[in-house]
């Protein structure tokens, strides 16, 4: 016959109080203060930080896009270009770089990123031609839009 | 080809203790079908009495993985050896990019001295240019 409910007199000790916090602190090792300590109050700047990280990636693709921009924006002004003349006449000579590639063109490729410039340029005037023009001067060359279908 | 990062497993078990039951089965059944479908991987059967059952798994790059095996049954302990056969030896952590190179820049990194002209360029009075 097996005895199915213990005794008054049988009582269980916790023994792994040690890990159970040591789970805890382990992430809030870095913070700063007695967050890093003291388990009463690390508990909640750590359920805290994991909140803010969650939304915190929502954030970052907007940070970096905004910092793909402004490195874009630079480089391109080096080159005499502002950025969003820069941008709107690459997408009309149908260079569909997006803004990571360009800005790290634009770092590891300088060569390369004063060829799109020169493009954008290039493409910009043949569309003041066109629209102030509006006379029997050819199209321009690289005004051409190519379709796939 | 294909290079097997796993290069020994050990099965560390003691012969009498309840909870190496899975790992008893494991030896008795599936341990040399398993050692013949993986021929690259050398694996180590030590049953030591005292000891919690465990399955260490060491790699090509050193580095040794210890997969507790309390209580799990014989077909628990076949697929986590076959998982174990199956990774690297590389740590498993977030990965920050999914990309890397050793040379990011083929036509020279940008400096702040890139794009400005140099003395040879320049056309003065008295410099020529090249």
């Amino acid at each position: 016959m097996v005895l199915l409910s213990a005794p008054r007199w049988l009582r269980s000790r916790l023994t792994d109080r040690f890990w159970r916090v040591q789970e805890v602190l382990k992430y809030a090792r870095h913070f700063r203060g007695r967050k890093n300590r003291c388990y009463k109050l690390a508990v909640g700047s750590v359920r805290r930080a994991f909140v803010r990280s969650t939304k915190a990636r929502r954030e970052k693709k907007r940070f970096l896009r905004a910092l793909w921009i402004t490195r874009i924006e630079a480089a391109s002004l080096e080159h005499g270009l502002k950025y969003p003349a820069f941008i709107s006449n690459l997408l009309k000579s149908q260079v569909e770089l997006n803004r990571k590639v360009i800005a790290d063109l634009a770092i590891y490729e300088p060569k390369t990123f004063k060829s799109l410039a020169a493009l954008a340029q290039r493409r910009r005037q043949e569309g003041f031609l066109a629209a102030l023009g509006d006379g029997k001067e050819p199209e321009g060359i690289f005004s051409r839009m190519v379709r796939h279908y | 080809r294909y290079v097997r990062q796993l290069q020994r497993l050990q099965l560390l078990f003691s012969p009498t203790s309840a909870d190496s039951r899975g790992a008893r089965q494991f030896v008795e059944e599936a341990a040399v079908d398993f050692a013949r479908q993986h021929p690259d991987v050398v694996l180590y059967v030590s049953p030591r009495s005292g000891r919690a059952p465990v399955l260490l798994a060491e790699y090509l790059n050193g580095t040794v993985r210890e997969e507790l095996i309390n209580s799990k049954t014989s077909e628990e302990i076949v697929q986590l050896a076959t998982k174990l056969a199956g990774q690297s030896g590389l740590d498993i952590i977030r990965i920050r990019k999914p990309f890397h190179t050793d040379n990011p820049s083929i036509q020279g990194q940008w400096h702040p001295l890139t794009n400005k002209p140099s003395a040879l360029t320049v056309q003065g009075p008295r410099l020529q240019p090249k």
